[in-house]
């Protein structure tokens, strides 16, 4: 019975192993696929918010003028 | 679409650096870096004019046109900015540039040039607005606070002014207007001198 065990344990090992394996291929494929929406962000980032007329600014053309 | 521009009133500036110190504050710009010089002509002489200058923002700018790695983008506003992660501070961009407006932090010995730094019009970088990321890189970003940039706010006689272009030509108009001179100022004759008559044909060799 104890022989049986130990070889159980050596075939879960093996399991586990193949498992382990099978997620590290899955990562590797979707790495790509997740690049694209890096970029997009990076298109993103550059239209931040801009110039807007607020009053700070009305006031500050005011001053120019005196 | 506005379309952001510095203009420097030549009859106001006196000189006095505060745009130069402004920027620095503001953006904690590092030593030995200058976003913003002011330049006397005919310094010492009577009628010495002082400008301030920097980037200028060209629409057409020949530092966009020669970086290598592309790191230069024009925002909505018409600022030029670039990203540092991209840049490889080959110093293009400062041979190219007439206003010599980039700068290049020492990032070591024998002279090692670190990444390009740049005015930003005080509109940050590609880096998410107002974040610390964008601070560490590029200064403050006053456009996303809806405030003008610092050099221009702090000016004293208001002579640098900064802002929407179609505005502040208007601003500067109406001033050349009230002063009765001053539109001389600018333009292809003054930068380029009176234009010369053509030269006569040199007569034709006697055979």
């Amino acid at each position: 019975m104890a022989q049986t065990k130990i070889k159980l344990a050596r075939r879960n090992f093996l399991l586990a192993a193949s498992a382990g394996g099978v997620a590290t291929a899955a990562a590797i494929v979707a790495g790509p696929s997740s690049k694209p929406k890096a970029s997009a962000a990076t298109g993103d980032k550059h239209a931040g918010k801009g110039y807007q007329v607020s009053e700070h600014i009305n006031n500050y053309y005011r001053t120019t003028k005196v | 679409m506005a379309r952001m521009k510095f203009l420097c009133d030549a009859e106001r500036c006196i000189e006095c650096n505060g745009c130069v110190t402004a920027c620095k504050s503001e953006h904690e710009v590092p030593w030995g870096v200058n976003r913003r010089r002011v330049v006397t002509i005919n310094d010492g002489v009577p009628g010495e004019k002082s400008i301030s200058v920097a980037c200028m923002h060209c629409s057409d700018a020949p530092c966009m046109a020669v970086c290598p790695v592309d790191c230069f983008y024009r925002t909505d506003d018409g600022v030029v900015l670039h990203d540092k992660d991209l840049c490889i501070g080959c110093g293009y961009c400062f041979y190219a540039c007439p206003f010599g407006a980039p700068q290049f932090p020492q990032a070591g010995a024998f002279g090692l040039r670190g990444k390009m730094d740049k005015c930003t019009f005080c509109n940050g970088g590609p880096e998410k607005d107002r974040s610390a990321e964008e601070f560490q890189k590029y200064g403050r970003n006053r456009l996303a606070e809806g405030k003008l940039p610092a050099c221009a706010e702090m000016c004293s006689t208001k002579a640098l002014l900064g802002g929407d272009g179609d505005v502040i030509a208007d601003i500067y108009r109406e001033r050349v207007f009230k002063r009765g001179k001053g539109s001389e100022v600018w333009g292809w004759g003054t930068a380029y001198g009176p234009g010369k008559p053509a030269a006569a044909p040199s007569p034709a060799p006697k055979s």
